[in-house]
């Protein structure tokens, strides 16, 4: 199958993944040496096994599933921070992972970190200049600019995360339970620009546990078990799938 | 060809992001302390100070215009440790720069480097006021263009031990104690403080196996002596660098991609 580049933001073939957790931690030059003959035998997690899909452009796909099916992980394996074991996952476009924070040093300013996400995302300088006042007034954070953010609340922190990824964001969107950030003068906002510049235009992913949202939103939605992809389809079919397995 | 690449670097943010993240890593070296700036001029000035007395004063070992003979090596092999042994933990500090996006890890490595080569810049300007005002009887020729071949050998080189050590560290943590090691070795096996004939004579074929020593040994040849880089040094050198290099790209691909997961 030939697959057109504008239409398809992600696709995934046969990915799987395994994490290896050794009980002690074994990462050292010392230990491996000591320990030569008995290398301790790591348990095996199978987070995600053998699926094969693919998330359309500009479309809101939904991920559920309980603690541990292996949302969160399936979301960094489809966002390229995570390589799979099996298969591949190739990404058309920059990606931003989205939970309650995104990348910032708190080593640097509110201002510099503006800049770099800005740039790690994909801006040139000049795109973020334009934006940069947006993204200050959004996260209400004006007189605290210059200030590193280690000094921030951690509900500062998220607004300033929050407000970076809706005025910059990356083409493709993991959201990772992103509508609770803030009091809930500075939800609405959220909402408010999630529906808008979000939903129309970008291609988002949204991992969530709250069911409205999730049908509220999305077109299509994945549900894992287990890290099995049970069901892939219209969110109705998959909402009521995951309401029966917590019965 | 050419176009296509110019093209490329125009149309993406790259070499913007590339300036910008070094310019932080810069700053954040040097300007977060009150004396800032002063302390990058200040350690290769103390070093030289030490070993003028060491050396000159107390040995005798009579090496003609030994302060600029080790300047020059210092400031050469200072940003070969600043960039392995200071970049050893670095895909831990900058996780927050690809944990939240698929931003290709060596980026990361060359801004680093870039901010280095802002530091070595200053030190080489450093350098050459005192040579050309302070130091009597030498002089500058052309053949200081040279200069260029044999620090773009140590970017390559310090990038590839940058990535190598940097990449073990996420299954080895304690391979920062080891380059230590390696690294203090090192130096006393370098040319840096001796008369390079005793060298020569003393580790015979030393001068291929260490890599950093025919970066040190040609860069005096060129500013020092007004001489041609050895050929066969210089491009031995290029060849070996370009090997620690590869080795480094191979681990970045083999261990560095699972850096978000296991630091």
């Amino acid at each position: 199958m030939e697959l057109n580049k504008e239409k398809v933001a992600v696709i995934a073939r046969n990915i799987s993944k395994t994490f290896y957790i050794s009980e002690d931690s074994y990462n050292t030059v010392k230990k491996r040496l000591f320990n030569l003959f008995n290398t301790p035998k790591p348990k095996e997690v199978a987070a995600l096994k053998m699926m094969n899909f693919q998330i359309d452009r500009g479309e809101c796909f939904g991920l559920i599933g309980r603690n541990g099916s292996g949302k969160s992980t399936l979301a960094r394996v489809l966002a390229g921070v995570y390589p799979t074991d099996t298969g591949y996952v190739k990404i058309n476009g920059s990606t931003m992972l989205m939970n309650l924070g995104v990348g910032m040093s708190h080593e640097l300013t509110a201002r510099e970190n503006i800049y770099v996400s800005g740039s790690v995302l994909g801006l040139k300088i000049k795109e973020i200049d334009k934006v940069f006042d947006k993204i200050v007034d959004f996260a209400e954070l004006r007189e605290f600019i210059d200030t590193k953010i280690k000094f921030f609340s951690s509900g500062m922190i998220a607004r300033l995360g929050f407000s970076i990824a809706v005025n910059a964001g990356a083409e493709i969107m993991f959201l990772d339970e992103i509508l609770t950030v803030g009091d809930i003068k500075f939800q609405e906002k959220a909402i408010k620009v999630f529906e808008k510049s979000w939903i129309d235009g970008k291609t988002v992913i949204l991992v969530s546990h709250s069911m409205d949202v999730i049908k509220k939103y999305c077109q299509r939605v994945a549900y894992l078990k287990n890290g099995v992809l049970e069901y892939l389809g219209d969110a109705e079919t998959a909402v009521n799938m995951y309401i029966a397995e917590n019965k | 060809m050419i176009s296509i690449l110019k093209n490329w670097v125009r149309g993406s943010n790259k070499l913007e992001r590339f300036w910008l993240l070094s310019k932080i890593e810069y700053k954040l070296r040097y300007y977060e302390n009150k004396l800032g700036l002063v302390w990058a001029l200040i350690k290769p000035l103390s070093e030289i100070f030490i070993y003028y007395i060491a050396f000159e004063v107390i040995m005798k070992a009579g090496i003609p215009h030994f302060v600029s003979y080790l300047f020059i090596a210092l400031v050469l092999w200072n940003f070969f440790v600043e960039s392995s042994l200071g970049t050893i933990q670095i895909l831990a500090t900058k996780k927050y720069l690809y944990e939240y996006t698929n931003m290709n890890k060596i980026e990361i490595y060359l801004s680093v480097i870039g901010s280095n080569l802002i530091g070595l810049f200053f030190n080489i300007l450093m350098f050459f006021v005192y040579y050309i005002f302070i130091e009597k009887g030498m002089y500058v020729s052309w053949h200081i263009i040279f200069l260029i071949p044999i620090v773009l050998n140590l970017v390559i080189l310090s990038l590839g031990f940058s990535l190598i050590l940097s990449n073990l560290y996420i299954i080895a943590k304690d391979i920062q104690q080891i380059w230590l090691i390696i690294i203090g070795l090192g130096f006393w096996i370098s040319p840096i403080l001796y008369k390079l004939d005793t060298f020569r004579a003393a580790l015979p074929g030393l001068e291929y196996i260490n890599p950093i020593s025919n970066i040190i040994i040609n860069a005096r040849n060129v500013v020092l002596y007004n001489h041609v880089p050895e050929w066969g040094l210089l491009f031995w050198g290029l060849i070996y660098s370009v090997f620690f290099l590869l080795i480094g790209l191979y681990l970045l691909n083999r261990l560095g991609s699972k850096a978000a997961e296991k630091l």
